[in-house]
């Protein structure tokens, strides 16, 4: 019987060429995006959860219900917080400190033999505990987790790093040189195995802690805090009953260090600082909020991928459901006969759903080939590197379990509907060619096209905002700016070459900091008070930036008030430029001549106009200037626009006759601000795709529909044509129905994508209004869009002889 | 084998009924071989498809082999027709994307007989009806009467006890006309009961029984020999 069943199918679906193509190709995209997009989620969901000992993992935040923080919970701690986790609190079986953003050697570094003279830029150092290897269960190639790192100076290296440096041989007990200090050479204690591609922790090289102190007792004081903790609980512990234990670090720590020092702060710790244990595995997509280095997904944008798929996926049976009843007419009288033949209802629902099953499974062969076609560019949209997972146990199974389940999804409907059909009726002929359940038809091809005007309307606001963002006056002029990175290794030279640099006849200026409002560059959080206040109020807390004397002209910010640093060196030591939100949360409506206080006081010379050095995402904070005592991490040159490659041969050339060691690396700053919104821009790209992919999908059904229609109407149309009707009367005709149902369409998607895309705006405190004529482009684009499809078949049966159309009859 | 009593089959439109049926009491003895005739509109096809199940009378008994099927839903009558009466229809109905040999064995399919058991049964109709060439044809490739004989094949192979044919020749020329009709005669021959709906006085000729349908009621039930005397 099932073979019978396949049979059939399988000549069906030759016999009506056009209408398998469309169903199987619509159905065949929909699956492809559908797969790709599953996959991406799943790749985002499983983050961190391989871990053996799993549920016992956690990384400590502080929690402050202070609303003056834009930050509420944030990973870091003063450095003894280890030894107190390991010695205070059984519950937890051991625990260590990690610092991976740029502080002394964490981050990036130059790298080199101490065989070699040449240096080698590396990103990827951190800071860590011995205990981490334990605790993150590194796998070692080399050496053991307990000895790589238990004497100072020593450093693990990631198999990819050892592959580089050291081919084909152990490099453990190797000497390495970091930044040309040969005073303090490294050496390697252990291999590790690459880190997977699905852990929020990225790093290459660990340095350990053993031995490390950054400043005379540094270690033992409670003063800064730069360290995030992890750590593993013994099993069966109760995580709320130890967050409350830890609130013992606030009394006997953190307060006691600010009460010994009179700072008003305190009271704020007092009342607002509590501390949570995070599951490592909730650390990629739930940290939205949390001040970390790493790099996060985000569980609202996974969701919102994973609902498009369903869409995508719903659109792409919706055609597959209207095509096969809008057929049904055929397939009544062979429903009628095989009852009159003895069928039962249920088997001629078997038989539909054999079919339709059949169907799926080619969609989905042929699916899964063009998502793999497609991977290269779907990685690039999603900034992804997910492959396909032929290789896995459960790939296969699950293509077929998809394959049951859209097939019997797709098919339910039809075939209950089919072998409805009452044999008698059949058989006396009673029923008409077009099957009218047009009302359920419409109001699938209405649900395509919402869907469809929706995601046009998000990508045209994703987009929107995207230009918005670029083009919007950020109060500083990023066009034209070179940045120079790793420059704190010229040391005394910073000043010479810079001088040499700015002789050169195609640069401007000539500028250095850390500190540059563009992401990867230093910041540094800092409390402020107006000076004589830090006893009475609990103060503001800001950026600080140290900064060349001609860095606010170079950067061509714009001044409100006073004035910008004298470029001489020895000058306004003692000085401060503050920006104008620093200048309104202090209260100081002028401020200049004015002190802040932070351990030392500072003169306060000149107000500069707000400028976003950070995500628009997020409002601009309060910001601080020093002049820079000599060198920094950066040196910005401005240039001419014309001939960049030879400006950059000179620059290259300059730096080269200073560091001869060491490769110039370079970014612009335009491009390295477009680098903060790409995952914005990414978003927008999606979105674009998918509305592509819906209205692809919608409109391959609605040919289908039209050409289905024009079958049906063919007799109605040679009657009026010789009633008298013009051509366009019947382009008129047969073309207006559609427009109605996008028309309604449009209607029922504007105020969803309304309201989707409010909320996603309100990620962004700078951000467009959604104007009335996304939807009309959006509405005219798809309606045109309709209107082309449908328009084919429309043309075909106008300009038709209604006599040949008559004739049969 | 069939007893009709008091049948009536009506429509409904507002508050008017208007009956094809009306009044109906047949009694067939197994066996026979009877026509139903009548001009247009007379009620001929209504009565056959409610003997064969296919509809339901509004009123009246219904009888086959004692059982009340006027008593009967839809699926008990399935599972009756299917094991007792065959059909053979006037446009021949016959599955487009089934080859000839698929066609005839589909009803063996529905009462669940295995593969190999059907091969045989299939081979013999084939042989039977000289047809065994074009088995592997689609209806499209046959001729008319090619096609119909398919149909009588498909109808007669699950071994029916009661035959139903409405107009079987209605869209055949004489000669492929007469072919069916003999065949039915060889059926009836072999004791197989049949009612025939057919306008034609020569095809009725082949049977034993003529009823006469006008308006819905049967104005005439007489033996073939005494009707045709009477003419």
């Amino acid at each position: 019987m099932f073979r019978h069943h396949i049979k059939i199918g399988y000549r069906n679906l030759l016999k009506n060429k056009t209408y398998s193509a469309i169903k199987i190709g619509g159905f065949s995209i929909g699956i492809a995006a559908f797969l790709l997009i599953t996959l991406f989620v799943k790749e985002e969901l499983s983050y961190d959860q391989f871990y053996s000992q799993q549920d016992r993992i956690y990384r400590v935040l502080n929690v402050s219900t202070n609303p003056d923080f834009q930050v509420n919970e944030w990973p870091s701690f003063s450095a003894p917080i280890a030894n107190l986790l390991n010695t205070d609190y059984p519950e937890i079986e051991t625990a260590g400190r990690l610092i991976v953003r740029d502080w002394f050697l964490a981050g990036e570094n130059q790298f080199r033999k101490s065989t070699e003279n040449q240096n080698n830029y590396e990103e990827g150092f951190a800071y860590v505990d011995p205990s981490l290897l334990d605790i993150f269960e590194i796998k070692m190639i080399y050496g053991t987790r307990e000895e790589s790192l238990s004497k100072p100076f020593t450093m693990v290296i990631s198999k990819k790093v050892a592959d580089k440096y050291f081919p084909n041989q152990n490099p453990v007990g190797e000497t390495i040189i970091l930044n040309d200090n040969s005073e303090e050479p490294y050496t390697i204690g252990g291999v590790m195995q690459n880190l997977p591609s699905n852990t929020h922790l990225e790093f290459d090289f660990l340095l350990t802690f053993v031995g490390v102190e950054f400043w005379d007792g540094e270690q033992t004081d409670w003063c800064c805090q730069n360290y995030e903790p992890y750590l593993r609980v013994k099993p069966g512990t109760n995580i709320q009953q130890l967050e409350e234990k830890l609130l013992a670090i606030k009394e006997d720590y953190l307060l006691k260090e600010l009460i010994d020092t009179e700072n008003a702060f305190a009271e704020v710790v007092k009342n607002h600082r509590s501390f949570r244990l995070q599951p490592i595995e909730n650390i990629h997509l739930q940290s939205g909020v949390i001040g970390d280095n790493f790099k996060h997904g985000d569980l609202r944008v996974v969701q919102l991928f994973g609902a498009i798929a369903i869409f995508i996926l719903l659109l792409a049976c919706i055609n597959f459901i209207n095509l096969f009843t809008a057929k049904s007419a055929n397939r009544a009288k062979e429903v009628g006969i095989r009852k009159v033949a003895g069928s039962f209802k249920g088997e001629l629902v078997r038989q539909f759903l054999t079919e339709s099953i059949l169907y799926s499974g080619i969609s989905i062969a042929l699916g899964t080939t063009l998502a793999y076609l497609s991977l290269p560019f779907f990685n690039q949209l999603a900034g992804k590197n997910i492959h396909i997972p032929m290789d896995t146990y459960w790939f296969f199974p699950s293509l077929v379990l998809l394959t049951l389940v859209i097939g019997l999804l797709a098919g339910m409907y039809p075939s209950f509907y089919l072998s409805k059909f009452q044999p008698i009726d059949v058989l006396k002929g009673n029923i008409s060619k077009g099957i009218k359940n047009s009302r359920l038809r419409s109001s699938m091809v209405v649900f395509q096209f919402t869907t469809s005007i929706v995601l046009v309307v998000s990508a045209l606001v994703v987009y929107n905002q995207m230009q918005f963002i670029l083009k919007s006056k950020v109060g500083f002029d990023k066009e034209n700016l070179v940045l120079l990175h790793g420059a704190s290794t010229l040391g005394d030279k910073t000043k010479a070459f810079k001088e040499e640099l700015g002789r050169l006849p195609m640069i401007e200026d000539v500028t250095n900091s850390s500190s540059f409002p563009v992401d990867g560059t230093l910041r540094n959080n800092n409390q402020f008070w107006i000076n004589g206040q830090q006893k009475i109020d609990k103060g503001v807390s800001a950026q600080a930036w140290r900064v060349a004397g001609n860095y606010h002209s170079s950067m061509k910010m714009n001044l409100l008030k006073g004035r910008f640093f004298a470029e001489e060196t020895n000058r306004d030591s003692f000085a401060t430029i503050i920006n104008q939100t620093m200048a309104e949360k202090l209260g100081l409506e002028n401020p200049i001549g004015e002190q802040i206080w932070n351990g030392g006081a500072w003169d306060i010379i000149g107000v500069v106009e707000d400028f976003h050095f950070e995500n628009m995402k997020r409002e601009i904070r309060p910001l601080v200037f020093f002049k820079t005592r000599g060198n920094s991490a950066i040196i910005a040159a401005r240039i001419q626009s014309e001939d960049f490659s030879k400006t950059m041969a000179s620059i290259t050339g300059v730096w080269n006759k200073f560091m001869p060691n060491q490769p110039i690396r370079y970014s612009l700053l335009d491009e390295s601000y477009a680098e903060m919104y790409a995952e914005t821009e990414r978003t927008g790209n999606v979105f674009a795709a998918c509305a592509f992919l819906a209205i692809l999908i919608a409109c391959l059904g609605l040919f289908g529909l039209s050409t289905f229609m024009a079958e049906q109407r063919t007799k109605e149309i040679g009657v009026r044509k010789i009633l008298g009707a013009s051509s366009s009367n019947l382009f008129q005709l047969l073309t207006y129905d559609y427009l109605k149902l996008v028309f309604i369409s449009m209607i029922i998607g504007a105020p969803i994508a309304w309201y989707l895309m409010k909320k996603w705006l309100q990620y962004f405190e700078y951000r467009i209004d959604i104007v009335w004529w996304f939807f009309i482009v959006a509405g005219v684009l798809v309606a045109g869009i309709a209107l082309l499809t449908v328009s084919r078949q429309a043309l075909k049966l106008t300009f038709s002889n209604p006599v040949d159309s008559l004739r049969n009859e | 084998m069939i007893q009709l009593k008091n049948l009536e089959r009506y429509y409904k439109s507002g508050f008017q009924k208007s009956w094809v049926l009306k009044g109906i009491n047949l009694d067939v003895k197994q066996g026979e071989f009877i026509t139903i005739m009548g001009d247009s509109g007379a009620g001929k096809s209504t009565l056959l498809q409610i003997i064969g199940m296919l509809d339901a009378a509004n009123k009246g008994e219904y009888n086959f082999f004692d059982e009340e099927v006027h008593r009967f839903n839809e699926k008990k009558r399935t599972e009756l027709y299917k094991h007792y009466i065959g059909f053979v229809f006037q446009a021949y109905h016959l599955i487009d994307d089934l080859t000839v040999y698929e066609n005839i064995e589909t009803p063996l399919i529905y009462r669940g007989i295995k593969s190999k058991e059907r091969k045989p049964l299939v081979a013999e109709l084939l042989d039977r009806f000289n047809i065994v060439a074009k088995k592997d044809l689609f209806p499209d490739q046959l001729s008319g009467g090619q096609q119909q004989l398919v149909g009588l094949a498909r109808a007669i192979i699950g071994k029916p006890k009661l035959l139903l044919a409405d107009e079987p020749t209605g869209n055949l020329h004489t000669k492929q006309g007469e072919e069916i009709m003999k065949l039915f005669k060889e059926l009836h021959a072999e004791g197989m009961t049949i009612i025939q709906v057919t306008h034609s006085e020569k095809n009725a000729e082949y049977g034993d029984r003529i009823i006469y349908l006008e308006d819905g009621y049967v104005r005439e039930d007489k033996n073939v020999n005494e009707l045709l005397e009477k003419n």
